[in-house]
């Protein structure tokens, strides 16, 4: 009886969703509303149990200070109780930056938000620029350097070194740079075709799963 | 030419009414359709056909409820193939809701039944990590501590207590990586950090609009296979044999591809006429 | 007749023979190979784990002379002493030579054997490993190339900012996208309706959304001139914040800060679909005139450019997620396509640390259309010629970009 609701709600939401295709209407907005809200918190609650509980007031031991039942020891009580320096207690940093990053909220002492911001930001760039460059540049490059003794080769080569033509800045796209810059967008718009054929697929099948769902788990018409 | 013009300014309902009409007729119909399957398809499937009985696989569901439809067959597909040959299954999910999925596909996997006798052992066979936050910095941390990232499992159980995890401290102790994933954090992270840092062999199950994305990783060696969207689905489900909802949307995904294809070149067809008309005109 | 049947019988009876005594071979031979024991994996070595921060040790083996017959695999086992008790920390699949334990204590010294598993469960236990004992290194010397172009890269950015802080004048050639933005803003004007900017739905530590940033500074700061509404809905509350303090700053050096208003950005929904549900409700009831999707997107690309193409908006969309590029190129009057996005951020902020940044990169995209076309012109002329001097510098052009597994 329970699935019968549910599936009936999730049924008439997806059909309020679906209305949008004939034109804006109240169920839409209604649906948009709800999805829009239930998401947000969703969100607020996920953030809470996946990451500030487990990762910030568990390994602390913030937990465990407020008296929770069954919480597990922390850093602070192993530092307090046993003396003892617990590599958790490197959490404490974590804690002090998003408190900082909250201060935002706060006009006068705003700026302070920047600190942790510069840290999120300066630790990405640097970890993203290694990971980036070994497999995405030096990997491919790398498997890029073929003889051209095949019309695959060929074709791999030439839409590659014209691609990165094509993004070159320092040089006006002219005579026969700019013609090669020009093979370079072909390339490029032969592979948006290829993508787009594939997105087509994506989305239909987004849409086959929720007409499954219609007929088939609703409704029961479709075994 | 009247037609043509009428043609450019069709109102877009009735695009939608006929893929609508086609994807919802060929779920009535019980027509098999020819699957071929290919090479990227293939060499995942042999890549798990090649681990022997016993081995660790980590099976990394990144991706929530609205990619479903694309991915959960082929997870059904890939938990299906590991019980099968008897491999042990360690799930962990880089996106929320993806554990739930991971749930949802065993749900699928132990109602059938062949393995109602034979049901593989929580804790033995398989096991769920759940989600932890960080995104690719999970996998980065992986590679130095397991343990440390998931120190509980799904249900809240120390993984100490686990039989499964004993012994298991990073990617080397896992004898394949499969990541099935519907954007970021997902395929492209984990060939950066797994396979490029850690030298994991890792093959992807994707939706079709990753796909093209991770599809260079292939020629290089980074991936061992790919199954890209529906298609995908249906072509690892014929490998295994196992029969599943990937093959039986095939038929409607098939129909509305051919819509879809009329409709591109009638349109287009349209647009260069009334063009060549309007071109006159002005000239 | 006759002739035939007697050498149809001596054919018949020299059959039988032969499959008699065929039969029989099969049969030594198998009973051969259940009798003869499997054949241990050889020369099991185990050293430190080169360039890694300690605790790995990786084990090398020579595969068993049995691996064709029914080895599933190879079990590592360790102990502390050569004559401790030793335990399996692991498994290796058949065909496979090395292991890389890494669960070791840096102050213990390890010993190893492996053992070749076959299909009947059957075990054959390798000779000890010499001693072996992990330790962390400063240098990880396998990725001694990515140091060296990545170095060249950076030294070149850096280079180039230096260069354009000086106040020099850096080329950057045009960018046709760019030259719609202002026509754009003057439309939405005309029309008296507002405008939509969308940064994306990745947070602030994704380069494209400080790019979308940077081209929505200009972007509000054209419409603070133009008096039009500006529309800025955000998936990240950073973001959001980020937003507000550019739009404010831009309508501050507009000269026109009391027209600026806080609700010009707010946020939405951290949740993808949400997000997009909640943008398309705007664009439908708002009928925006212009609509900008500048950043980092994903499925939403589609679902966004598609409405706003129904409601009549001109459309300029920037990304460099390659998936998204499609769907923006097929629906939107201009796109910036990838790292153009990039360039039109420096273009328009003239700031030299993103000018200098691009000029860098440029000198990347050098060295790689470089290594491309000279390294296929020597694997040509090796697949061609056959000389080992083009296939030792081919090998060595691959060398250089090749990332070694240690």
């Amino acid at each position: 009886m329970d699935s019968v609701f549910s599936h009936t709600i999730a049924a008439i939401l997806t059909i309020g969703i679906i209305s949008f295709l004939y034109k804006d209407n109240p169920l839409y907005k209604f649906c948009e509303s709800l999805f829009i809200g239930v998401s947000a918190g969703y969100w607020f609650v996920q953030q809470y149990y996946a990451n500030l509980l487990p990762k910030l007031f568990d390994n602390l031991g913030i937990t465990k200070l407020v008296g929770a039942e069954n919480a597990p020891e922390g850093a602070l009580q192993a530092l307090f109780l046993e003396g003892r320096l617990d590599d958790n207690l490197l959490y404490l940093i974590a804690g002090v930056l998003g408190v900082m990053m909250l201060l935002r909220l706060s006009p006068k002492i705003g700026w302070i938000a920047r600190w942790p911001l510069a840290f999120t930001v300066g630790s990405s760039a640097g970890l993203y620029f290694i990971t980036y460059f070994q497999s995405n540049a030096m990997s491919q490059l790398e498997h890029t350097i073929l003889p051209l003794n095949s019309f695959n080769n060929l074709v791999l080569i030439v839409g590659t070194v014209t691609g990165i033509i094509y993004f070159y800045f320092s040089k006006e796209h002219k005579g026969v740079f700019g013609g090669a810059a020009k093979v370079g967008i072909y390339f490029l718009m032969i592979t948006f075709g290829a993508s787009f054929g594939y997105t087509v697929m994506s989305r239909m099948s987004l849409l086959i799963g929720r007409i499954d769902f219609l007929f088939g788990t609703w409704l029961g018409l479709v075994k | 030419m009247k037609f043509f013009e009428k043609l450019m300014s069709i109102d877009r309902r009735v695009i939608f009414l006929f893929v609508g009409v086609a994807l919802i007729v060929p779920l009535f119909l019980d027509i098999e359709q020819t699957i071929e399957i290919t090479p990227e398809v293939q060499t995942l499937y042999d890549a798990f056909m090649e681990l022997p009985p016993g081995s660790k696989v980590l099976m990394a569901f990144d991706y929530d409820p609205p990619s479903a439809p694309e991915l959960q067959p082929q997870a059904i597909t890939g938990l299906r193939l590991c019980f099968d040959r008897n491999l042990k299954v360690i799930i962990i999910g880089l996106w929320p809701m993806g554990p739930m999925q991971a749930n949802l596909a065993l749900e699928t996997v132990f109602s059938e039944e062949n393995y109602f006798d034979k049901e593989p052992i929580y804790g033995v066979d398989y096991v769920n990590l759940g989600y932890s936050p960080g995104n690719e910095l999970v996998i980065q941390r992986m590679g130095s501590s397991i343990p440390a990232t998931f120190p509980r499992d799904f249900r809240g159980t120390s993984i100490e207590e686990i039989p499964l995890m004993r012994g298991i401290v990073n990617f080397s102790n896992f004898d394949y990586v499969f990541n099935l994933s519907a954007g970021y954090p997902g395929t492209v992270e984990w060939v950066q950090f797994a396979v490029d840092r850690f030298h994991a062999r890792m093959g992807a199950a994707n939706t079709a609009v990753q796909a093209p994305l991770v599809y260079p990783y292939i020629g290089t060696g980074q991936l061992t296979g790919l199954s890209g969207g529906m298609k995908g689905a249906a072509e690892f489900e014929k490998l295994t044999g196992f029969i599943g909802k990937g093959t039986k949307f095939m038929l409607s995904q098939s129909f509305a591809h051919m819509i879809v294809v009329f409709f591109i070149i009638i349109g287009n067809l349209a647009y260069f006429v009334t063009r060549g008309r309007e071109e006159k005109k002005t000239g | 007749m006759k002739a035939f049947s007697y050498s149809f019988t001596f054919y018949c009876l020299l059959g039988l023979i032969l499959l008699a005594t065929t039969d029989g071979l099969a049969q030594v031979e198998s009973s051969d190979s259940l009798l003869s024991p499997l054949l241990p994996p050889s020369e099991v070595i185990a050293e430190d784990h080169p360039g890694d921060a300690g605790a790995a040790i990786i084990v090398r083996w020579k595969l068993s002379p049995d691996e064709d017959r029914g080895v599933t695999g190879y079990e590592i086992v360790r102990s502390t002493s050569p004559t401790g008790e030793f335990s399996s920390i692991g498994f290796a699949a058949a065909g496979s030579n090395r292991y890389v334990d890494a669960n070791t204590e840096d102050s213990l010294t390890y010993y190893y054997k492996v053992l070749a598993i076959d299909v009947d469960k059957n075990v054959s236990e390798s000779e000890l490993s010499p001693p072996a004992r992990s330790s962390p290194q400063w240098f990880n010397f396998h990725l001694l190339n990515l140091l060296i172009i990545g170095g060249l890269i950076c030294g070149a950015v850096i280079y180039f900012i230096a260069h354009a802080k000086k106040g020099k004048k850096l080329f950057l050639r045009k960018i046709a996208g760019l030259e719609a933005v202002d026509e754009a803003i003057g439309r939405a004007t005309e029309m008296g309706r507002p405008i939509l900017f969308i940064p994306g739905i990745l947070d602030m530590d994704d380069v494209q959304t400080i790019a979308a940033i940077t081209i929505l500074g200009r972007v509000a700061k054209t419409i603070a001139q133009y008096d039009t509404k500006l529309n800025v809905p955000t998936s990240r509350s950073i973001v959001m914040s980020t937003a507000m303090e550019t739009v404010k700053e831009a309508y501050i050096s507009a000269g026109r800060a009391d027209a600026y208003s806080d609700d010009f950005v707010h946020y939405v929904t951290d949740e993808q679909f949400g997000y997009v549900a909640a943008v398309n409700g705007i664009m439908v009831r708002e009928r925006p005139a212009t609509c900008f999707y500048i950043g980092a997107f994903f499925a939403e690309s589609l679902i966004m450019a598609e409405t706003g193409n129904a409601i009549g908006a001109i459309q300029i969309a920037g990304t460099a997620m390659p998936a998204q590029l499609p769907f923006f190129v097929a629906a939107c009057d201009y796109t910036l396509i990838g790292e153009e996005l990039f360039a039109a951020s420096a273009y328009l902020s003239g700031e030299p640390k993103q000018l200098g940044s691009l000029k860098g990169q440029d000198v990347g995209k050098i060295i790689a259309m470089s290594a491309i076309v000279i390294g296929a012109l020597l694997e040509t002329f090796f697949a061609i010629s056959g000389s080992s001097f083009f296939g030792s510098l081919a090998e060595l052009v691959h060398k250089l970009f090749s990332i070694v597994a240690s």
